[in-house]
């Protein structure tokens, strides 16, 4: 395999990433409420991240950096569903909820 | 390659920021907070990556984990309104 390889490998990787991310903070913007704006960024945060990294390793090939990248990705992979999940339900027993026009 | 990776996540991470700013309730401002905190950690690591300087990455490890154990006490204090 020729080492461009992994060069080109790992940019695909990091645009596909920075391109969730883009998606996550226009989801931000689009949803009116909170609860759904909430639901859609952190996931696709999460995946940007999870994208990047994996760019980040195929660039970094096979050393100590990658092994220190790996565990901030397995880190943040735990911690970032468990931030989001603390924001919403203190929003929700601090009972803020969404008028609903529509629906009941 | 480099520099306009590094252009695109600020860009993002203003936007970002700007909802902690005109965020309608408090846990939108959270929310952007840990959007926020998430991009630095990334843009820590592209630079560790492109500039080569690997204890760059602990900074990125202590500042995930900073902002993780931050956000969860926040939302906490909020939950409980202001009683720890």
């Amino acid at each position: 395999m020729l080492p461009g390889l992994f060069d080109i490998l790992g940019n695909i990787f990091i645009s596909a990433g920075l391109l969730f991310i883009v998606f996550g903070v226009i989801g931000i913007y689009r949803f009116k409420d909170f609860y759904a704006r909430i639901l859609i960024s952190s996931k696709v945060d999460t995946i940007g991240f999870i994208t990047i990294m994996f760019g980040v390793i195929l660039k970094a090939g096979f050393s100590m950096f990658s092994l220190k990248v790996i565990l901030i990705l397995i880190i943040s992979i735990i911690i970032n569903p468990i931030v989001s999940n603390a924001v919403v339900r203190s929003a929700y027993y601090s009972d803020y909820r969404i008028e609903r026009k529509n629906s009941g | 390659m480099n520099d306009l990776i590094l252009f695109a996540m600020i860009l993002v991470s203003l936007f970002t920021a700007a909802r902690v700013v005109f965020g309608p309730s408090i846990w939108d401002r959270l929310l952007g907070y840990n959007l926020f905190s998430s991009k630095i950690t990334m843009m820590i690591i592209i630079i560790a990556l492109f500039s080569d300087k690997s204890y760059l990455l602990d900074v990125a490890f202590t500042y995930a984990l900073l902002g993780f154990v931050g956000i969860i006490f926040v939302a906490g204090f909020i939950q409980k309104k202001g009683k720890i």
